[in-house]
């Protein structure tokens, strides 16, 4: 093996995949072009807009801004991890579409996968907070509203579900 | 774009980090959160031989309580990520400035993934790191082959995004003091999140008698690095900080800075914003300081 292609054995939305990259290839290229995972968006590479946010190890990142080699022994969730087996869209993706949380949709994975991070953490959050978490995430054809209470209605369903397990329990 | 291309190295530990440091003489960085380094490279702003990936060196990140009363002293490892001094109730209690301006950095992801020890070798004259580790007195433990030694924040940078390293040498750990017992903060952005105009960071103790002693403010975007408003700290020396003093003190600001003029603001514009976020950063600094008395005193009467 040369310095320059590294082999990368990963854990892809439960599934464990092994593959080959060039040392300079970011995360985001490495899932759309060698994993066929072409949900997580390339926007500016730049880490300013947000569009290939995923999570690695259970945190939001932006995998613009990650090496493919950074991947190596990492859990790794992305945008095709959410919808149901049957392909029914999951409790966050339902909240985005009735709440008009995409227009064009470009954005839609990143913000997708941030709420999802959010919701793990498992705590209440307000609308201000809400707004400042999904900061690092741009949209261009919502003006934030929709997002905003799609997130807001998925967290609510997170905690009160949680609250449910916990006096079943 | 995409990064040029460049050979990646995992290091396993300090030792093989610096030795691979020293073996690419020059060409090769360390890679930490890659939060600055990264689209840098993706934007071709900089080619490099090799990355070193320090992310998996164990022992680089953490925070630790050390010491008591004026002996207090806290550690935290040079890769330790923005996200946990946010929520570490050490860095809360014993470094709240730290942890009022580390919510200003960046976004979410950026904050999950960015690190201390990144912040401060990037040198960004506009970052909240370097700022708030100058105002807190820290100290920057480097490692190199040749052996260790310790460079105090007010030494730190050469010029703008040149930190006082030599090629080989790798940031471990930044050590601070015991905190000043109160302290302010007053940053302007053109958006949330944004590289900042500029930022004032104040700090300071005031006796039982309302007499302020050592003050030290920061102005952070004015400069090639963070500076100190050494004699706007001077003249507020032993004074009430009334609002006198304060207007007289935030117009000496202006002889510490020297400004640029970017996409954000004028040379010019930033200037004239200087003295005026000293004056609302050393008034929120007194507001504080008579809240916390205040309570103080509410506790004893009961």
């Amino acid at each position: 093996m040369t310095l320059n292609e590294n082999e990368i054995t990963l854990t892809l939305n439960g599934e464990s995949v092994r593959a080959w990259a060039p040392s300079r290839m970011h995360a985001a290229d490495f899932l759309r072009q060698r994993l066929g995972r072409t949900g997580t968006h390339v926007g500016c590479e730049q880490g300013v807009c947000g569009m290939c946010t995923v999570m690695v190890d259970g945190q939001a990142v932006k995998s613009c801004l990650m090496l493919a080699a950074q991947l190596d022994g990492a859990e790794v969730r992305t945008v095709e991890s959410l919808a149901e087996e049957n392909g029914d869209l999951n409790a966050l993706q339902q909240a985005f579409k009735r709440h008009h949380g995409l227009q064009c949709g470009f954005c839609t994975p990143g913000f997708l996968m941030l709420a999802t991070s959010l919701a793990a953490r498992g705590e209440p959050m307000s609308r201000e907070q809400i707004r400042d978490e999904i900061s690092g995430v741009l949209c261009r054809c919502t003006g934030y509203e929709g997002i905003v209470r799609a997130v807001e209605e998925y967290l609510q369903l997170q905690q009160n579900e949680g609250q449910v397990v916990e006096v079943e329990a | 774009m995409k990064a040029a291309d460049f050979l990646y190295h995992r290091a396993g530990s300090v030792a093989e980090a610096v030795t691979l440091l020293d073996e690419y003489a020059g060409e090769a960085r360390l890679l930490a959160g890659g939060q600055s380094l990264m689209p840098m490279l993706n934007m071709r702003l900089w080619r490099l031989g090799a990355l070193i990936d320090v992310n998996q060196v164990p022992g680089l990140d953490g925070i630790e309580a050390e010491g008591e009363g004026d002996l207090e002293e806290t550690r935290i490892g040079a890769l330790t990520r923005y996200v946990s001094l946010e929520r570490s109730e050490v860095v809360a209690s014993r470094l709240p400035l730290l942890a009022e301006m580390v919510r200003h950095i960046g976004d979410r992801q950026v904050r999950n993934r960015g690190t201390l020890g990144g912040s401060l070798v990037q040198g960004d004259p506009t970052a909240e790191m370097p700022l708030g580790c100058l105002v807190l007195g820290a100290r920057v433990r480097v490692e190199s082959g040749r052996g260790s030694r310790e460079i105090a924040m007010g030494e730190f940078y050469d010029g703008s995004y040149a930190a006082a390293l030599e090629f080989d040498e790798m940031v471990t750990e930044i050590r601070f003091p015991r905190h000043p017992s109160h302290f302010a903060f007053s940053e302007l952005t053109r958006r949330h999140g944004d590289f900042c105009v500029l930022s004032v960071a104040v700090t300071g103790e005031c006796d039982s008698d309302g007499c302020w002693h050592d003050l030290r403010i920061g102005l952070g975007g004015v400069s090639d690095m963070p500076v100190p408003a050494e004699a706007a700290s001077a003249r507020l020396s032993g004074t009430r900080l009334t609002d006198d003093d304060i207007r007289e003190a935030a117009a000496l600001t202006v002889e510490d800075i020297d400004p640029p003029s970017d996409m954000r603001a004028t040379a010019e514009y930033r200037t004239h914003l200087v003295p005026v976020h000293v004056r609302r950063a050393l008034q929120q600094l007194r507001a504080r300081a008579s809240a916390t008395e205040l309570l103080t005193r509410t506790r004893e009467n009961r």
